[in-house]
């Protein structure tokens, strides 16, 4: 187990040392692609989450249906 | 919390395109540079980095109006990461191959090409070396100045599993780097 010191002295090292890799970046049409994509579905739901909505509905209202239908038979 | 960031969230939070391209513009090169050294492959990468927007704005109205982007982002983008690796083993074990293993050799990768000093490379190629799980506490931690318990919560592990894990991945790059350790790393501590 590292103590606080430890971590701390870990942290420091390792900023130090990170400060030295080169830097990364995507060349700016790909950049500019990805925002454009990501952008065109700022506040839509995904996908699967509108089908699994979907499939709850429809389940929910079958087996709300069977059991009116079933109360009507016990009355009727 | 800084201003322009509860802003941003705010912008998100109604949709803001403008508030989107801001929030891009901020942290798409902190995300992709994650993302590159975590796949080791740039066009992976790119594509991860898109998923992981695509997450995001398919998540704004969920914001809470204190989310901190930095870690959020960086939850995403670390479960879109573990995504493609399951799918990356999966893809192995279908066509009857063991995933590749990581291990720099002596050609240099893109990623290495990037680096302009023979220290740059050793460093660059002492994180490839590290294990998967060692290498992202390094890269979150140190490269992204995230606290350990900030980067606890975007791995939904427990503190200490961090804690151990940031001192294997100084342990490990010291060995790796050789010489080219920093000269305070070489010093008992």
């Amino acid at each position: 187990m590292t103590t606080t010191d430890d971590e701390d002295l870990d942290v420091r090292r390792l900023t130090e040392i990170s400060r030295e890799l080169p830097a990364i970046d995507l060349d700016a049409e790909s950049a500019a692609r990805i925002s454009r994509r990501a952008a065109d579905d700022l506040g839509k739901r995904p996908l699967r989450r509108n089908l699994e909505l979907v499939l709850v509905f429809a389940i929910v209202i079958v087996y709300l249906v069977w059991v009116i239908g079933k109360v009507l038979e016990l009355l009727g | 919390m800084a201003d322009d960031e509860r802003a941003w969230v705010d912008g998100l939070r109604r949709g803001d395109r403008a508030a989107f391209d801001a929030v891009f513009a901020a942290f798409r090169r902190r995300i992709y540079a994650y993302l590159v050294r975590m796949t080791r492959r740039k066009d992976a990468a790119e594509d991860l980095l898109q998923e992981s927007f695509l997450r995001l704005a398919q998540s704004t109205a969920r914001l809470a109006p204190d989310t901190r982007l930095g870690p959020y982002l960086f939850t995403i983008a670390h479960r879109v990461f573990i995504s493609w690796t399951r799918a990356q083993a999966v893809r192995a074990q279908l066509a009857g191959d063991l995933p590749a293993r990581e291990v720099a050799g002596d050609t240099r990768s893109p990623l290495e090409a990037l680096a302009d000093s023979q220290a740059q490379l050793a460093l660059e190629r002492a994180f490839a070396q590290l294990a998967p799980a060692y290498r992202e506490v390094a890269l979150l931690v140190g490269v992204e100045g995230l606290s350990p318990s900030e980067v606890a919560d975007i791995l939904g592990q427990k503190p200490e599993a961090v804690r151990q894990r940031l001192a294997r991945a100084r342990t490990q790059l010291a060995e790796a780097l050789g010489d080219h350790a920093p000269k305070s790393w070489r010093t008992p501590s």
